[in-house]
């Protein structure tokens, strides 16, 4: 028998009971929908995460200070003053061209800032030069500050988008002065007990639009020179909070995260890596660490998808079953008239394996379109949906072979049926 | 009596009911059928003759003898050889017609030459087998659109494509009234008059007249079996008119 014939055969009988075939597939449709919608709001939220991620700049190993281990007895790491910028030079004397760029930072603290009448107030960071490679954020307007401002402690200052239209409005900040107070009761460390002072700033430029990265709105800030912060703002002399470093490309990055790592090791004279005094952390490990949570996510979700997948499948060996049933005498006629056993097996099977292809199908285009009404809904409009071609074919493989899975059984019954009995039966 | 279409030698079958009933439908069978005989098969119920005609359809095997159908021995073959030889052999006309109700006329003749022979003209060959049966205008028409006459000349017509070595049919007017019971013993006639095999299962004598030769059967063995000295014609039955036949 042709596969034209069986298909033929096989469509004709599905065309007939309509309504049945329409509500056996209603399972695998379900099915479909639910697995290709989860899936992809789980791929989606992954997305979302991995986004926010590299939103701090991609390819970074970021080496943070940490109480070197004394006999057992470890410090809090936030309280460690061990890394210099002369640290971060000389990473990049050393590793050169071997990564891409590198800058260290220092947290200044929150400040009250006045210009033109208006005020806001907002944290300022002290960092170096090459702050926007690292952190792959361009500027909208100006220019950043160079080595030479730093050389010179230039009182300089380049601004966020959120933070220049607080203060500028519609005016363009780029030349403008801005005055940094202490905030009431925070601020920098050597504002304490110091008397209130007003520092004045020149605005040199205006990083892009960046958006926020878990809840901290990081438009909102204030940067200039690490030595600046550190001699006019802090007063924290040779400490950095932070190094961090762009490796050239994702797959050098344990070769960068060893190399800084030893080179620190040598520079602060550690001979065992366990009692470090710094800690390097690869955003690799970062992005694996939270991939494998959404990934289980995802995966959570395909599984009850799963689940009604399997209940339309059942549904399918069913129905096929009372099909099987009702048509004994059909079988016993194809017999007489010379069909083989393998013909009216594969007559059933590719009636199992239409019914849930075609709901594979129609399931795939319902799963697009919750996916669509999700977008709609404002809770989840900045959740990227992904459908992917994977998710797409996967969905239509598993159905079909539920198809063919639960397919089997029925129609190995009706192929085995011996023609006298199936002609003969009422 | 040329050469043999049918050569059984000693056929037993035996059914075996429920645990411990066992039934001898058939106790030794020696029949042969030549080719262009036109055979009835009578007996009364429980005779045998139900179980005589399943094997000469290859739709059941003998337990024991030997079964030579159109030079071919079928005692052993497997299911789905028997298959072949059913497709390529046998053309099946049962007493209720047996049509796929969902199919219409011309698909349900088609249907042997799905499961084997030559694909190509399969339309045209079907077209050309209804019309052999006169029912060149109703190839559209589903099985419940025809009356009980015209759905047995589409079974004959299915029986008759794939040009088998014999049709066998199986009281092919028990569900019909006297006039369509003509029309198709006339088919038959004239089939056999063109050459054609025709081995017929029926209880009723006036139907058995019609035929060349009368086997009977009775518990499990052939009883009689005699040449009809002058068969009835059923063409002239139905010009003279309906109750001819009675």
């Amino acid at each position: 028998m042709k596969v034209y014939d069986s298909f033929r055969s096989a469509l004709q009988s599905l065309v007939v009971n309509k309504l049945r075939s329409a509500l056996t597939m209603l399972g695998v449709i379900i099915g479909v929908a639910a697995v290709i919608a989860m899936v992809s709001v789980g791929n989606g939220a992954s997305q979302s995460v991995q986004n926010t991620i590299l939103n701090l700049g991609s390819n970074l190993v970021t080496v943070s200070p940490s109480f070197g281990s004394d006999n057992g007895l470890k410090g809090a790491g936030a309280q460690a003053q061990n890394l210099t910028l002369d640290d971060m030079r000389s990473i990049q004397d050393q590793l050169g061209s071997s990564i891409a760029a590198a800058e260290a930072e220092q947290q200044a603290g929150r400040w009250q800032v006045t210009a033109a009448g208006q005020n806001t107030n907002t944290s300022v960071t002290g960092v170096t030069e090459d702050y926007p490679v690292v952190r792959d954020w361009g500027l909208d307007s100006g220019e950043f500050f160079s080595t030479s401002d730093l050389n010179v402690n230039a009182q300089v200052a380049v601004i966020g988008s959120t933070t220049a239209t607080n203060l500028f409005g519609d005016v363009d900040p780029v030349g403008q002065t801005i005055q940094l107070r202490q905030a009431f009761g925070g601020g920098g460390q050597g504002g304490g007990g110091q008397r209130a002072r007003i520092l004045s700033f020149r605005v040199v430029g205006v990083l892009g639009v960046k958006g926020s990265t878990f809840g901290l709105i990081r438009d909102d800030q204030i940067v200039v020179p690490l030595t600046t912060a550190q001699h006019v703002l802090t007063g924290r002399l040779n400490q950095v909070s932070q190094i961090v470093i762009k490796a050239t490309s994702s797959d050098t990055m344990d070769i960068t995260t060893s190399d800084v790592s030893n080179i620190l090791l040598q520079r602060h004279n550690i001979t065992d890596p366990a009692s470090a005094d710094f800690s390097v952390t690869n955003q690799n490990d970062t992005l694996a660490a939270l991939s494998s949570v959404t990934g289980t996510f995802t995966l959570l979700l395909g599984a009850i998808g799963g689940i009604s997948l399997l209940v339309g499948g059942i549904g399918i060996m069913n129905i096929m079953l009372v099909s099987v049933n009702e048509r004994t005498r059909e079988i016993g006629i194809r017999k007489a008239v010379g069909a083989r056993r393998g013909d009216i097996l594969n007559q059933f099977l590719i009636e199992a394996v239409a019914l849930t292809g075609l709901g594979g199908v129609i399931g795939i285009l319902l799963g697009w379109a919750i996916t669509e009404v999700v977008h709609r809904i404002p809770q989840a409009a900045s959740l990227p949906l992904l459908i992917t071609s994977g998710t797409v074919i996967i969905a239509v493989g598993v159905s079909v072979a539920i198809g063919v899975v639960f397919g089997l059984y029925p129609a190995m019954r009706a192929a085995r049926l011996h023609p006298i009995q199936a002609l003969r039966y009422e | 009596m040329n050469q043999s279409v049918v050569q059984l030698r000693g056929i037993t079958k035996t059914y075996r009911i429920g645990r411990d009933i066992t039934v001898n439908a058939l106790r030794g069978i020696d029949l042969d059928i030549g080719a262009a005989e036109f055979v009835a098969i009578m007996g009364p119920s429980g005779s045998g003759k139900s179980t005589l005609m399943n094997v000469l359809g290859c739709l059941d095997v003998a337990d024991g003898g030997t079964y030579v159908l159109a030079g071919e021995n079928v005692g052993k073959l497997s299911d789905n050889q028997l298959a072949g030889i059913r497709n390529k052999h046998v053309g099946f006309v049962f007493q209720t017609y047996n049509l796929l109700s969902r199919l219409n006329a011309i698909e349900n003749v088609e249907l042997p030459l799905i499961y084997g022979g030559d694909r190509h003209a399969r339309r045209e060959r079907a077209l050309a087998a209804l019309e052999q049966v006169g029912l060149g205008d109703r190839i559209h028409h589903r099985p419940s659109e025809l009356s009980g006459g015209q759905q047995q000349r589409v079974a004959i017509a299915r029986a008759l494509l794939n040009d088998p070595s014999m049709i066998l049919a199986d009281e092919p007017t028990g569900n019909l009234d006297s006039r369509s019971s003509a029309e198709i013993l006339s088919i038959f006639q004239r089939l056999n008059d063109m050459g054609k095999t025709v081995v017929m299962v029926t209880h009723e004598p006036d139907v058995a007249a019609h035929c060349k030769r009368v086997v009977r059967m009775r518990d499990g063995l052939i009883a009689r079996d005699e040449l009809v000295p002058r068969p009835r014609r059923a063409e002239e039955e139905l010009t003279v008119g309906i109750g001819a036949a009675e």
